[in-house]
């Protein structure tokens, strides 16, 4: 026996596979070829060591992740005998009209872009001055109203601040929403909602009875920091009926020294 | 009844199961994966080292046989005809995912070692396992695949040639040298340890 048939029967001389012969052939070998026999126990060790890797369980969601797999082949199955859906159908039907070549593909992407901006210019041009709309918005601008002052009436400070928030959402406020801005801005106990309610008067600059309301609260004012607040914005508005107050405040000892600096500065503006 | 066409299908030969699963029955797949789907989860667990992977491997095998079910032909070997798609579904994960297992990157057995049922046994000998599994991982995976088949799937040299298509004579050569080759490794690594 040549050396490279005994390696071939390795394998199974260590499995014990072979029978009485073809064992009594190797080992005799063995006897007069060192080198095969010192491979032959060496190798055999560690096939027998490799038998002591233990076999490993595979998980318990192996054989409902495959049942769940099998459910879905067969339902393809099924659907595949009976024929293609009703959706299918249409999706074949649509596919049928759509061109092949790109540069059709792109015409008719056109086409639909110009339709589509057409009907939209339709709609809009004509809604546009429909009575319908105008009532809409109409509605809009009164619960915005309702919501303002409902919330400048809350308890807590931070409601009273969203109501001055939603109040300069409404493009032209009516006289009720102004003057309740005032009123918050008169009296309101909270520094911070008088400023806020101050900067949402801002926008309402032009109205009458905000010029005026501004001139009276400055009189009423006491916190240093609205106080000025207020002259910015009267020198902002260019209210010069302002004036005669501004002069009282300039001269009243009691009166905070930055605030009666900012007087004079405001009649300086205002001359 | 109904117990009693379970065991008739028990029963059945895993050949005969599978041209049912060929002739249109293919729910009765599921026998089949019940009867094996734990010897190839082993078999890719040997190959990759890698626990969800193998888990994945043993579905993509099980949905291969049943798209392929046709190419199962009457009389042959049900046994080399799964390990053939098992190694095929192997083959094109290495291909697609380029894990071709360098020598420096080893599939990582510690989830498998964190699992393995021998706490009772020693400490060397749970070592000595560790070495094993790390040389086996660094194995070429031609040579890995040949081992893994001929000394833990139970399979005879004559399955062995048809899984890999080659001659019986060809195939223990291969055993041999790829043992031959585990056993310099893994008595490099021994060295390893030791120095």
């Amino acid at each position: 026996m040549k050396c490279n048939e005994v390696r071939e029967q390795l394998p199974d001389y260590w499995t014990g596979k072979l029978d009485e012969s073809e064992r009594g052939e190797l080992q005799a070998h063995f006897e007069t070829c060192v080198h095969c026999r010192g491979e032959a126990e060496k190798l055999g060790s560690i096939w027998k060591k490799l038998g002591g890797i233990p076999e490993e369980r595979p998980s318990r969601a192996a054989r409902p992740r495959f049942e769940a797999t099998l459910d879905a082949y067969v339902q393809g199955l099924r659907q595949a005998e009976r024929g293609p859906g009703t959706g299918e159908r249409l999706n074949k039907w649509l596919e049928g009209w759509w061109p092949r070549q790109p540069a059709y593909q792109f015409g008719f992407a056109v086409v639909f872009l110009a339709f589509g901006a057409l009907v939209g210019h339709v709609f809009t041009s004509a809604s546009q001055g429909s009575g319908e709309l105008v009532r809409l918005r109409e509605e809009v601008r009164n619960t915005r109203q309702l919501v303002t002052l409902s919330l400048l009436q809350q308890q807590s400070a931070s409601e009273r601040l969203k109501g001055v928030d939603w109040s300069s959402r409404i493009s032209q406020p009516d006289p009720k929403v102004l003057s309740a801005l005032l009123h918050t801005v008169d009296y309101d106990p909270n520094v911070n909602v008088r400023l806020a309610a101050l900067d949402a008067l801002h926008q309402s600059a032009s109205n009458n009875m905000v010029r005026e309301g501004l001139v009276d609260s400055l009189e009423r004012q006491t916190s240093p920091l609205v106080q000025i607040a207020v002259i910015d914005l009267l020198v902002e508005i260019r209210q010069k009926e302002a004036a005669d107050t501004l002069h009282e405040m300039a001269r009243e000892p009691e009166i905070n020294p930055e605030v009666r600096e900012r007087a004079q500065w405001a009649l300086g503006v205002l001359k | 009844m109904h117990d009693e066409a379970l065991f008739v299908v028990e029963s059945q030969t895993d050949q005969a199961v599978m041209l049912t699963v060929r002739n249109g029955d293919v729910e009765r797949i599921s026998v089949l994966f019940h009867r094996h789907h734990r010897m190839l989860f082993n078999f890719f667990l040997r190959l990759t080292g890698n626990r969800s992977l193998s888990e994945d491997l043993v579905q993509e095998v099980f949905l291969r046989m049943l798209k392929y079910r046709q190419t199962f032909q009457p009389g042959s070997n049900f046994t080399a005809w799964m390990y053939q798609v098992a190694r095929n579904a192997h083959i094109d994960h290495v291909r697609k995912w380029k894990l071709e297992v360098a020598p420096d990157e080893e599939p990582a057995w510690d989830d498998v070692a964190a699992t393995a049922p021998d706490q009772h046994e020693s400490l060397e000998h749970n070592q000595e396992i560790g070495l094993l599994r790390r040389a086996l991982a660094r194995l070429p995976v031609e040579k890995r695949e040949v081992l893994v088949l001929s000394r833990f799937q139970n399979l005879k040299y004559e399955e062995i040639a048809q899984i890999m298509n080659c001659e019986i004579g060809t195939i223990k050569v291969r055993v041999f040298r790829a043992i031959r080759e585990l056993s310099e490794i893994f008595y490099e690594l021994s060295g390893e340890r030791a120095s």
